[in-house]
C-alpha cells in the first residue's frame, strides 16, 4: 500500500517544485505504471518512497507507516519491505549471478540454509537457473535485468518498485521483463513501474498515473498512456 | 531479526575485509608503516616517561628529612619534638640518632680514613643529634620541614633534605609527561589521517556496492563493519610490528648501558618486562583505536544515501 497525501517536494527555493501537491493511493496487490516526461517528477517520486529524500510538505505512507516520520535508523527496515529494480541494473561485477542474489539475503542476516533454498527458486522464477554461476558481464541486458528482479524479490517485499526497467532493453526483451513483473504481481506483490515505454503501457492495460511538471495529471484505471508525445 | 543479522555477519565481513586489504595492498602497507612509525616514536617517549616516573618514585621513597638538634637540647625539648612528629599524619617513621651514633656512622663511612676521627669521643663530639624522618608522601616534605622549623631555637638547629634533587626530578617528570601527551596527540592525528585516506580509497572503490547495500536495506552498522574491521586490523598490524622493533631495540640498549643511569642519586630503572607489558597493552589498544577512528571518518560521507 502506497499513499501520498498532498506531497510537495522542492529542491531549490528559486526553482519550481519537483512535485506539487500530489495525492494518490496505490492499493496492495495493484500493478501501476507511472509515466511522464523527463523532469516530470518520476525520480522524485521514487526517492520519496525509498526515503532517500523527505517531502517538503505532506506525507508519504507505505503499508500505513508514515515514511516521513521514520528515524534514520529505521530507513533500512523500510527498504527491506520494498524491492527495487534499476534501469542500469546495479549488479556487483565481481559476484556471480547466484552471489548477487544471495547478497541481498546475507545483508539482512538470513542463514546460509535459507539462502541456498531461496536463491535457486528466485532465479527459476525469472528463468535464469541455467545462468546461476555466470558473472554479470557474461549476460545480456535482459538477463542482467532478470537477475536484478530476482534480487529485488528475494526477500519477499510487499512492494516492487521498477525505475525504467526496460529502458536499456529491446522491445522483445522488454516484454519478457514486463511479463515477469506481471507474474510477480499475480503472486500478491504491489508493482510500481516507472517507464517511458508507451507501447508497453498501452498493451498492458493497467492503471496509469501521469505526472506532468510535478502535478499528477491523469489517474487512469483503464490503461492509456496519459500524455501525447 | 537484528540478532540473526549479527550472527551471520562475521563470516561475510571477514571475507570482504581480507579481500579489501589485499586489493589495496600498497595503501594498506603505507597505513601500517605510518602506524609503525608513529608507534615507535610514541614508544620511545612512553618508555622515557615510565622510567622517569619510576626513578622519581624510587628516589622519593628513599628521601629522608633530617632534623638536626641544637648541641645543648634538653630531654624535655627532645620529647616534645618527638611527640609532635609522631602525631603528624604526614610522617611515616621517625628515628632518633644520637650524637654518638652519628659519629659512629660517620667513622664507619670514612672506612680507611677513620683514624682521622680518632681524636673525637663523646666528650668533644662535633656531630649533632638528629631525628631522621621518612614522610608518607614526598610532596609533603615542605610541610614537615615547616613543622620541624617551628621548634627552631627550642631544640631544633636546622632541617634539611634533598630539596634540589626532588624539585628537579619532579619538574623533569612533569616535563616528560607533558611532552608525551603532546607527541601522542600529534602522532595520533597523523596516523588517523593516513588510515582515514587508506580506508577512503577502499570505500571509494566500493561506493557502488555501498549504494546497492543501502537500497537492499543493509543497516549502516552492517555496511560500516568491514571498513572498521579493516582499519582496526591495519592499526593492530602496525602495533605488533612496532612493538617487536621497540622491544628488540630496548633490550639491546639496556644491555649496552648495563643499568648505569649516570644519575647523582641511587635509583633503578623500571623492570624492562613490566615496561614491555605496559607497552604492548597500550600499543594494541591504541593501534586498534586509531584504525577504527580513521575508518569511521572515512565512511561517514558515503553512508548518506
Amino acid at each position: 500500500m502506497i499513499e501520498f497525501k498532498n506531497v510537495t517536494k522542492g529542491y531549490d527555493k528559486n526553482k519550481s517544485d519537483a512535485l506539487k501537491n500530489v495525492s494518490l493511493f496505490i492499493d496492495k496487490g495493484e500493478f501501476v505504471f507511472l509515466v511522464g516526461r523527463s523532469g516530470a517528477g518520476k525520480s522524485t517520486f521514487i526517492k520519496l518512497l525509498l526515503r532517500e529524500i523527505e517531502a517538503t510538505e505532506g506525507s508519504v505512507y507505505i503499508n500505513n507507516f508514515n515514511v516521513s516520520k521514520l528515524s534514520k535508523k529505521e530507513i533500512p527496515f523500510l527498504r527491506r519491505k520494498m524491492g527495487i529494480v534499476f534501469q542500469d541494473f546495479r549488479l556487483l561485477e565481481n559476484k556471480s549471478v547466484y552471489e548477487n542474489v544471495a547478497y541481498a539475503m546475507e545483508i539482512i542476516g538470513k542463514s546460509e540454509k535459507q539462502i541456498q533454498k531461496r536463491v535457486p527458486l528466485a532465479l527459476d522464477m525469472v528463468g535464469l537457473s541455467h545462468r546461476m554461476n555466470h558473472y554479470p558481464h557474461e549476460l545480456s541486458g535482459g538477463e542482467q535485468q532478470r537477475v536484478v528482479i530476482a534480487r529485488a524479490i528475494i526477500n519477499n517485499p510487499s512492494i516492487l518498485i521498477c525505475d525504467e526497467p526496460t529502458g536499456n532493453l529491446d522491445p522483445e526483451t522488454s516484454y519478457e521483463i514486463i511479463s515477469i513483473l506481471e507474474e510477480i504481481n499475480r503472486r500478491g506483490t504491489t508493482v510500481v513501474v516507472v517507464t517511458h515505454d508507451r507501447e508497453i503501457v498501452d498493451t498492458m492495460k493497467k492503471r496509469v498515473l501521469t505526472l506532468e511538471d510535478g502535478v499528477l495529471k491523469v489517474d487512469d484505471a483503464t490503461g492509456r498512456y496519459g500524455y501525447e508525445v | 531479526m537484528k540478532f540473526s543479522s549479527i550472527k551471520t555477519m562475521p563470516k561475510n565481513v571477514v571475507r570482504d575485509t581480507l579481500k579489501s586489504i589485499e586489493r589495496n595492498n600498497l595503501m594498506s602497507a603505507a597505513s601500517v608503516l605510518s602506524v609503525i612509525a608513529a608507534l615507535i616514536i610514541l614508544g620511545i617517549f612512553l618508555i622515557l616517561t615510565i622510567n622517569v616516573q619510576e626513578v622519581t618514585k624510587d628516589v622519593e621513597s628513599k628521601l629522608e628529612l633530617k632534623i638536626f638538634l641544637q648541641s645543648d637540647f634538653t630531654d624535655t625539648q627532645k620529647a616534645t619534638i618527638e611527640q609532635a612528629l609522631e602525631k603528624s599524619d604526614l610522617i611515616e617513621e621517625v628515628t632518633f640518632e644520637s650524637a654518638e651514633e652519628a659519629l659512629e656512622k660517620f667513622t664507619v663511612s670514612l672506612e680507611d680514613y677513620a683514624p682521622l676521627l680518632s681524636g673525637y669521643n663523646s666528650e668533644n663530639n662535633p656531630m649533632p643529634a638528629s631525628f631522621v624522618v621518612r614522610v608518607t608522601d614526598p610532596d609533603d616534605m615542605d610541610e614537615v620541614q615547616t613543622l620541624a622549623m617551628s621548634f627552631e631555637g627550642q631544640g631544633v638547629e636546622y632541617v634539611r633534605y634533598g630539596q634540589e634533587y626532588v624539585e628537579a626530578l619532579v619538574s623533569f617528570n612533569k616535563f616528560t609527561n607533558t611532552l608525551s601527551i603532546v607527541v601522542l596527540v600529534v602522532l595520533s592525528m597523523i596516523s588517523i589521517f593516513i588510515i582515514y585516506n587508506t580506508i577512503k580509497l577502499t570505500v571509494f572503490a566500493r561506493r557502488r556496492e555501498i549504494g546497492i547495500m543501502k537500497y537492499v536495506g543493509a543497516t549502516n552498522a552492517y555496511i560500516r563493519a568491514p571498513f572498521i574491521l579493516e582499519g582496526t586490523l591495519l592499526g593492530l598490524m602496525g602495533a605488533i610490528v612496532a612493538f617487536l622493533i621497540i622491544r628488540i631495540t630496548y633490550y639491546y640498549i639496556l644491555g649496552l648501558v648495563g643499568g648505569n643511569l649516570f644519575l647523582p642519586v641511587d635509583a633503578s630503572l623500571a623492570s624492562p618486562d613490566a615496561v614491555m607489558g605496559q607497552l604492548i597493552f597500550f600499543y594494541l589498544i591504541y593501534g586498534g583505536f586509531i584504525g577504527a577512528v580513521g575508518s569511521v571518518f572515512a565512511i561517514r560521507k558515503f553512508l548518506d544515501v
